[in-house]
């Protein structure tokens, strides 16, 4: 069974074997499906029943709140191992192996592990280092579409970035909800940043095959009164820099990714909006990204 | 002293910064903001073995300012640079 799809202009394939028992509902996928014999596929996930023996040099063990997925990373003479549980006190669940330049990957659920989540963590590693050399980031933020721009709200999880976007629905007319946890930003030829619906919105099933010209980064900061403040070059870059996925110490993908993190922060307005979780902190964001 | 393996300076347009890239380094959530004199005198001892007195020669060589100006400027920004965790020796 093999569908391709197409996020923010990247195709990719998933093929899951025909005697496979466990596949899961595609249904977060169905907005992005394309023809399935594109042959100009970035990458393409493969699922089998057991990769083979792997001679494994960790490289990256990610520090956890308690709640959020797990990864570890590593090299091997095949290229990149990665495992992720949905927790760190979780079982495994998806160990997946990519090759060099990250285009084919090779993922083996366990028997204890979920297929969606198993499938869906290994797609979006998969697909953020293969397009980080390419002008684009998968972000970790909420979009809201309003007037034919798009917002990205960024934070920590937990702080705040979902109620933003709920409160300009509530509060700011013309307002939809783009993407609810992992959008992706697309640096086009001409320098404009673009943002894209993805199959990936965290908690909240908002799949959009949509896109929309980025109006401003919104850092979104828990505070007693509602204030949005204009950043510089070097504190918008850092805004972005901690909300966007990738292997940093590589350096080919450290250097890619900069290279759109510049282009973003050179033509995006970035703030940080200290605020109230109210409506009136929409209203004030609102003026703010408005008004530049 | 040296400069720890894995910060490295990114530009863009006339703005520094210190960024932590390397291998272990997930876990430094601090970015350094560099003006102009401190990106130069970065670009000229990353990699090298340095100490105050070749910040303070690179000083006098680029701007027009004594020894006793520049190795003050230099031991400061040493200062903030070892603060900062982005010196070993």
């Amino acid at each position: 069974m093999r569908t391709c799809c197409e996020v923010a202009g990247h195709k990719f394939s998933i093929e899951f074997p025909e005697s496979y028992t466990r596949v899961p509902a595609l249904a977060q996928y169905s907005p992005f499906t394309v023809e399935p014999d594109s042959s100009d596929l970035l990458f393409s996930l493969e699922v089998v029943e057991s990769l083979p023996e792997l001679d494994l040099k960790l490289v990256y063990d990610q520090q956890t709140e308690p709640g959020e997925t797990k990864i570890r990373l590593f090299r091997c003479r095949q290229g990149w191992y990665c495992e992720s549980a949905p927790t760190s006190e979780s079982p495994v669940a998806a160990r997946f192996l990519m090759s060099e330049d990250f285009s084919k990957g090779i993922l083996e659920i366990t028997a204890e592990g979920d297929p969606l989540f198993a499938l869906n963590n290994s797609l979006m590693i998969q697909y953020a280092f293969s397009t980080a050399s390419k002008g684009t980031l998968e972000m970790h933020a909420s979009v809201i579409v309003n007037d034919g721009r798009g917002y990205l709200f960024t934070a920590r999880s937990g702080t705040g970035k979902s109620t933003q976007s709920r409160m300009w629905l509530k509060a700011i007319e013309g307002s939809r909800l783009l993407n609810d946890d992992n959008p992706v930003v697309r640096v086009l030829d001409d320098g404009r940043a673009w943002v894209f619906g993805t199959p990936w919105s965290g908690k909240t099933p908002c799949y959009r095959n949509e896109s929309a010209p980025v109006g401003a980064f919104v850092q979104i900061r828990r505070c007693s009164e509602n204030k949005a403040t204009r950043l510089g070059v070097v504190e918008s870059y850092a805004n972005l820099y901690s909300s966007c996925s990738g292997f940093k110490s590589d350096r080919a993908m450290a250097d890619g990714l900069h290279a759109t993190l510049a282009a973003c922060v050179s033509s995006v307005p970035c703030f940080v909006l200290d605020c109230l979780p109210d409506e009136d902190a929409a209203r004030v964001c609102c003026k703010a990204v408005k008004n530049v | 002293m040296k400069i720890k393996e894995g910060f490295r300076m990114r530009s863009i347009l006339d703005a520094h910064m210190v960024v932590p890239e390397g291998p272990g380094m997930e876990g430094y959530n601090k970015m350094i903001a560099l003006n102009a004199s401190a990106a130069y005198l970065w670009e000229n001892v990353e990699g090298k073995d340095f100490d105050v007195m070749t910040l303070t020669s690179l000083l006098v060589d680029k701007y027009d300012i004594d020894q006793e100006t520049a190795s003050r400027d230099a031991a400061k920004l040493l200062g903030e640079w070892v603060e900062a965790g982005v010196i070993e020796d």
